[in-house]
């Protein structure tokens, strides 16, 4: 630490009045599987943490769709690269004292120890502020690691290294002489099975428990490749263990604490982030405990981390009082984990962490949540909390969903509880997943193999099947290896829904079931009022940090039932529990997203932050109801009342009934949100509560949505569509496709979001996509559709106030028809309209505003195909795309929205639609590389998990910047295969072909090579164009960028002409822009 | 239909459910450690107590003797949200009532609102409200509990030897047995002698240092222990944990109160004056040191400010008011004995004249 005596003279009563330091903090770029939304989380919470102490902030963040990036949250922030070269000039111009590096992820961490390496921080005289560098080497270097915990006494799993020297390279091994180098390495550590792992990488990728030689010699010679520093590690296996991980947090001063500990449900082998997770832990005594507790204090101690800290172990009962323990490994900086320990117990680590990182003391630092304690303390918990993950399983077919030690998961959802089976039950309702398993054609040999022995994200409905077929906990245990007290509570479950089938209904909601579960369960014609008047009523306990030793001020509430012995629904002031709230003053809920999936990223957290902010401006006391721990929106000083909870009408009404609010917004939440618009109208009516669903109603939703109504609408308007139609069989989807004429683009009516959506070619294409991907029937139609081949296509954002329309932006998709528009990369402003087709996409737009009698956000999707606009979609809700627009044009369309809602009005708020003078690319994240065998190739159904923007002069710059944001740049010169062997590519020898050869050519030498596939494994590639999906499957296991679309192609070629331009790193609010309409030539 | 009920000061009744039946009274406190309810239903300090623990679901790991900090279970009663019945059984078999299946967070509140409260408990077939209601009526105050420490103290002398580099006189008024290990892992041998020990008994044994123990109550109840204290200052280092700091400072013109509900629980932060390192303890303590008299506050807890280490260098005195042998909670503070056995090396410091 530079600056002691800054810190040594700071007091809490007194912290800003020293420190004037500029303080760089690096974010952690794009959503994506290993790395969500708790960066955004921890980065925002570390934002105020920092100026509250009077630092200036400099922040940088290639991830538009952030609160983090917001003008407001730092002092400058830039929407730039990730990349050392994009800091190295940010440094330049801001000069900023110290970097943290942990805050920002693994990615973070990697820059940061890049811009070290390079000597930029040296150069600039930049201090690396919190945990130093030698810390983060000795924790992600296995064996550094492995000698510092032999040095204080502390057990690590047997482990040994295989790394490249000097000068080697994968290609030029000797095959027996690998092999060699592999067996012995396995025999080191006590044979197999062995744990393989390559070091820093995200979320453990490439990394799993390996029983065969074969298998493993693969896996190291990718590892060797992939790592960035050409190691991989070989691990005892200690499957089977307890896995328990503890968040630590230093300060300066030596002073350490324990904020939690977390105990996986799965046994050890399978990745933290993959396992279902409990706080605090249940089946170690305290002995054991105590002795993981010193374990974690001494490690944190030997490595000198300042701030926050997660420590991993693997425990077993080996009979001693205290049992046997195993440190598996440190995160020296915030985490998924650390984000859920604060949600956990309302410990604010990363809050804590930033003003340790300035120098503070632990107990200089005031606990918010009681505001009479210091964060000098261990929180107390006197609930239960269990994580559930979200995987992407139904986005995926082809992907093997079993469990282990890499991440394939997107989001998770929390849950808060009395007992497990609340806390449990809650989790599993709150992750929206749906098992998509018919139990009834799963016979016990194969429930038993492929449902309980193989974790999977089916596991836990799995259970509950099996103790419903008669199994016995003991036969779980050894089906699982999951410790018995949990399957015991599973069974619970169970039992508990067997007494609701006999009419004794309080076991079921004791063990967190809804009433409108509990009716389902029941059957019989027990009704939800019946089921309320008959079991305890639910009640709100306040989130305290210290089990309610002190009273706390902070509004963050869970709602749990009430004990066995209570009966019937709590009214009033009693429904309201511990929750503290002033009626006479309007309040709204705004209902969040819940858990991060494909489809529904954190951009819809950042919609509900804004809404949240928007009405506090207004006075108005804003509520949120949400379960994604990850993100701002459950932040307990985002909003005025945070109910941590699963998203159902029962639960948001209950919310509602509580705190007597005025207006519930469902519009910003994504489709968990809008999906409960219309039972929450029921549910809200059957109570008889005085509260509305705010802003576009909710028949106008339906509406939207509602295909046949929809295109009767457009019709009477006179606004062009896809040619299309229903069909309920094949003979007719046939008939309907000859009308329409190939291409077709055919979809199943009945789900949402892309799912099983392709573009047909004929007739044997169609015949095959009836067959294989949905079996249609009369009560399962599928949609025809006219596909637009080659068409331009649009998304607009607009606001409307129910009179007045303000567009946000109009954007231009870099992909045309046939790619999932959350998928393609876009632009704005657009690039490639004419005026004409410009003026009427906005009065196309005003119209579906109107028609819609939209009041709030509206999101329209648009084609051009020879000068006419049709419209393929139009939501009357936040999208995906608001964050970016508001990021393009600093118009902040989601606030205005929640202020339209709130009854102000377009022209009282004033403001104009402004339009950016640079042109900003979105560009998409793909999780392919996390997940073995899917296909990817961008196509109708989406895959994405996140995003980046780039913004420069020209669309070339933009692209290649937001490229480089994406981890998978454009590069400057090397080897291209350049195949155009697919039907989506232009015919050899067109003038559109010519193009892609001839301007690639210019850069890049062809591959000679017949086999791509083998130029690409050996390394001899740089650069991709193709659709072999064989190819470009290789591409994504070696890391190679490619572009497996001829629009995406050109906007690579684009780019690589642009890679001399200036990089033009600038803050956001530095950015020129201008008043002006959208679509109306001024 | 519940079988159990818990009658409250403020003159409420509580349903719950029986987990272990009887009929009890005590002072209502409650925990808030998540581990380590064997160590605390044995903690003698908890005599006379009814035992809440904040923490919902109690005995996940079962029972097991070793974990034990004395041969009984002391609290009068039990209550938690859920009991597993590995610990039901255990409470039974040693006829302490125990109950669940009520809103422990809003006992605690209460608690936490009202100070600690009395309470009657009916648990069982035949328990009625009105049978709790009947024992409230006839519980006692804590400080009322004038002869409590005859019944948590050993009845006589008993050596616990740890090797015989040091000895300890452990004047026992209701030590937990890590305690007593702590000592012996630091080669200590351990004479305990019961609470009202006379000067004789101490000087029989010929020790290095007198050790206060931990113990329930108001230290004003151990006149005797407190005037071992004044008979031996100077002549032997002096120790002190919890109850012994409390019964040491009052022998240096110091004063104790009664608390509004106590320090009990594993995360209570004390703050090192000196150092200004903070670290995580374990308490259980009603009472507290309210003027320190003679003696130095030396560390202070960081919630509110109260006493939670006093010493002398003078006169070799250093005592804890929380628990550093921990069991459970955290071993943050065990050098604490080390500090203890490296006061009898220092020798009586000369006196300048």
């Amino acid at each position: 630490m530079s600056d002691e005596t800054t810190a040594e003279t700071a007091t809490a009563d007194n912290p800003s009045s020293e420190e004037d330091r500029t303080i760089l903090l690096i974010g952690s770029g794009p959503i994506q599987i290993g790395q969500a939304a708790e960066f955004d989380y921890s980065g925002a919470q570390a934002c105020r943490a920092l100026r509250e102490e009077g630092a200036r902030v400099v922040l940088v963040n290639s991830n538009p769709a952030t609160i983090m990036t917001d003008s407001e949250m730092a002092d400058r922030v830039y929407i730039e690269p990730i990349t050392t070269e994009a800091i190295s000039e940010i440094i330049e111009k801001e000069r900023p004292d110290g970097v943290i590096a942990g805050l920002g992820g693994q990615t973070g961490l990697n820059v940061t120890a890049e811009l070290a390496e390079e000597g930029v921080l040296e150069a600039y005289d930049v201090d690396i502020m919190g945990t130093p560098l030698d810390t983060i080497y000795a924790t992600e270097d296995r064996d550094l690691f492995r000698q510092r915990m032999e040095k204080i006494g502390q057990p690590v799993p047997q482990s040994t290294t295989i790394a490249l020297d000097e000068g080697e390279s994968v290609e030029q091994f000797d095959e027996d002489a690998f092999r060699q180098r592999v067996s012995d390495a396995v025999d080191s550590v006590g044979g197999l099975p062995v744990i393989s792992r390559t070091t820093y990488t995200l979320g453990g990728s490439g990394s799993g428990v390996v029983d065969e030689m074969e298998e493993l010699v693969e896996r190291v010679r990718k590892g060797l490749r992939l790592s960035r520093n050409s190691e991989v590690l070989i691990t005892e296996s200690i499957a089977g263990w307890v896995e328990l991980e503890y968040e630590v947090m230093r300060d300066a001063a030596n002073s350490c604490i324990i904020i939690c500990n977390m105990e996986n449900i799965d046994p050890m082998g399978i990745h933290t982030g993959e396992s279902t997770v409990v706080t605090p832990s249940q089946v170690i005594p305290d002995d054991g405990h105590q002795e993981m507790r010193n374990a974690a204090l001494d490690v944190i101690r030997e490595l000198g981390i300042q701030g926050g800290c997660n420590i991993q172990f693997a425990w077993r009962d080996d009979g001693t009082p205290g049992g046997e323990y195993r440190v598996v490994e440190v995160n020296p900086r915030v985490s998924r984990s650390s984000a859920l320990a604060s949600k956990a117990t309302g410990y604010p680590i990363a809050r804590v962490t930033a003003k340790v990182a300035l120098g503070k003391r632990l107990h200089e630092i005031k606990n918010e949540i009681t505001g009479e304690t210091t964060a000098a303390f261990e929180p107390a918990i006197d609930y239960v909390v269990t994580k559930v993950p979200r995987w992407p399983k139904d986005k995926f077919e082809n992907v093997d969903f079993t469990l282990g030690t890499a991440m394939k998961s997107t989001g998770e959802a929390m849950a808060i509880g009395r007992n497990f089976e609340e806390s449990l039950l809650k989790a599993l309702r709150s992750t929206e997943y749906d098992p998509a398993v018919d139990w009834a054609d799963v016979d016990d040999e194969t429930l038993e193999t492929d449902y309980l022995e193989a974790p999977t994200p089916d596991r836990p409905y799995a259970i509950f099947e099996a103790y419903e077929r008669g199994y016995t906990v003991d036969e779980v245990e050894a089906l699982t290896g999951i410790e018995p007290w949990y399957l015991e509570r599973f069974k619970r479950v169970t039992d508990a829904a067997e007494a609701a089938q006999n009419g004794n209904l309080q076991p079921a909601a004791t063990a967190g079931q809804t009433n409108a579960e509990i009716a389902a369960i029941a059957g019989g014609g027990v009704d939800v009022d019946a089921v309320e008047a008959d079991v305890p009523g639910r009640t709100y306990k306040q989130v305290d940090t210290c089990a309610g030793e002190f009273a706390a001020e902070t509004p963050y509430y869970y709602s749990a039932r009430q004990s066995e012995f209570e009966r019937g629904p709590l009214k009033g002031d009693a429904a309201a529990g511990e929750l503290v709230v002033n009626k006479a003053i309007d309040s709204v809920v705004v209902v969040g997203g819940g858990p991060i999936r494909i489809g529904q990223g954190v951009e819809f957290d950042y919609c509900a932050v804004h809404a949240i902010q928007a009405l506090r401006d207004l006075g108005i006391e804003a509520h949120v109801v949400n379960n994604n721990p990850e993100t701002v929106s459950t932040d307990y000083d985002t909003s005025d009342g945070l109910f941590f909870d699963p998203i159902t009408a029962e639960e948001v009404a209950d919310v509602v009934e509580a705190t007597g609010a005025n207006g519930v917004m469902v519009q910003f939440g994504g489709q968990t949100s809008v999906n409960i618009g219309e039972p929450l109208q029921d549910e809200i009516d059957r109570r008889g509560l005085d509260c509305e669903i705010m802003g576009t109603s909710v028949e106008a939703m339906d509406l939207a949505e509602d295909r046949d109504r929809f295109n009767a609408l457009m019709d009477e308007m006179g606004i062009a569509q896809p040619q299309g139609g229903t069909a309920t069989s094949k003979t007719e989807a046939l008939e309907l496709a000859h009308d329409l004429g190939y291409p077709v683009l055919v979809r199943p009516s009945y789900v949402l979001g892309g799912r099983a959506m392709r573009v047909v070619h004929d007739d044997a294409e169609l015949e095959t996509y009836i067959e294989e991907a949905v079996r249609v029937s009369p009560d399962k139609p599928i949609l025809v559709d006219q596909f637009l081949a080659g068409a331009i296509e649009l998304d607009v954002d607009a606001v409307s106030d129910g009179e007045d329309i303000l567009i946000g932006g109009v954007m231009e998709h870099v992909e045309s028809a046939g790619v999932h528009s959350g998928d393609s990369a876009c632009m704005i402003p657009p690039q490639s309209l004419d005026e004409d087709v410009y003026a009427r996409v906005r009065e196309v737009t005003e119209g579906i505003a109107k028609a819609l009698e939209t009041v709030g956000l509206l999101n329209v999707q648009l084609a051009v195909k020879d000068g006419e606009v049709y419209v393929l979609e139009a939501n009357p809700r936040s999208s995906r795309t608001v964050p970016f627009v508001s990021k393009a044009t600093g118009v902040p369309i989601a606030k205005l929205a929640a202020k339209v809602m709130a009854g102000e009005s377009l022209a009282e708020l004033d403001v104009e639609e402004q339009t950016p003078d640079q042109i900003s690319v979105k560009e998409v994240v793909l999780p392919f590389d996390r997940l073995p065998n899917s296909d990817p190739r961008l196509g109708p159904e989406m895959k994405s998990t996140g995003e980046v923007m780039g913004t420069a002069d020209t669309f070339g710059k933009a692209y290649d910047k937001a490229q480089d944001s994406t981890g998978k740049p454009i590069p400057r010169d090397g080897v291209i295969a350049l195949d155009l062997s697919a039907d989506e590519f232009p015919e050899p020898d067109t003038p559109e072909a010519d193009a892609l050869v001839d301007g690639f050519g210019e850069f890049y030498d062809f591959c000679e090579d017949v086999d791509l596939v083998e130029a690409v494994k050996k390394g001899k590639i740089d650069l991709i164009v193709s659709r072999d999906r064989n190819l470009l499957s290789t591409a994504v296991e070696e890391d190679i960028t490619y572009f497996s679309t001829p629009a995406s192609a050109r906007a690579a070629l684009e780019a690589r002409r642009a890679k001399d331009e200036p990089i033009d790193v600038m803050a956001v609010s530095d950015r020129p822009r201008h008043v002006a309409r959208w679509g109306i030539e001024e | 239909m519940s079988d159990a009920y818990i009658a409250l000061e403020d003159g409420s009744v509580i349903e719950a459910r029986c987990r272990a039946p009887g009929r009890t009274r005590g002072e209502l406190v409650f925990t808030t450690a998540y581990t380590g309810y064997e160590e605390s239903l044995t903690d003698p300090s908890y005599e006379e107590q009814v035992l809440t623990f904040s923490y919902p679901l109690i005995g996940n790991y079962g029972v097991r003797e070793e974990r034990f900090e004395s041969d009984r279970v002391h609290p009068r009663a039990a209550v938690a949200r859920e009991f597993t019945d590995d610990v039901a059984a255990w409470l039974s078999e040693a006829g302490v009532p125990a109950i669940d299946h009520l809103d422990t967070r809003e006992l605690v509140t209460s608690i936490r609102e009202r100070g600690a409260m009395k309470c009657g408990i009916a648990a069982g077939e035949d328990a009625t409200p009105e049978a709790a209601k009947a024992e409230l009526a006839e519980c006692k105050s804590m400080s009322d509990h004038i002869d409590i420490g005859k019944r948590v103290t050993t009845v006589e002398h008993t050596l616990y030897e740890g090797g015989g580099e040091y000895s300890v006189a452990l004047i026992d008024c209701g030590a937990k047995g890590s305690i007593i290990s702590s000592l012996n892992e630091r080669g200590a041998d351990v004479h305990v002698l019961p609470y009202d020990a006379s000067e004789a008994d101490v000087q029989t044994v010929d020790p290095d240092v007198l050790f206060i123990s931990n113990g329930p109550g108001d230290p004003v109840n151990f006149p005797n222990a407190q005037s071992l204290v004044e008979t031996f200052t100077g002549e032997l280092p002096i120790a002190g944990i919890c109850l012994g700091q409390q019964i040491v400072a009052r022998a240096f013109n110091g004063e104790t109160e009664k608390m509004a509900f106590g320090h009990r629980g594993v995360n209570q932060p004390v703050k090192d004056v000196q150092t200004g390192q903070v670290i995580m303890t374990t308490q259980n303590h009603g009472y507290t040191v309210s003027d320190p008299g003679d003696l130095d506050v030396t560390q202070v807890n960081v919630n509110d400010d109260t006493a939670e280490g006093l010493a002398s260098d003078d006169l070799r005195i250093i005592t804890r008011q929380y628990h550093p042998e921990a069991n459970p909670g955290p071993h943050d503070s065990l050098g604490f004995f080390d500090d203890v056995l490296g006061l009898v090396n220092k020798g009586t410091p000369v006196t300048a004249d």
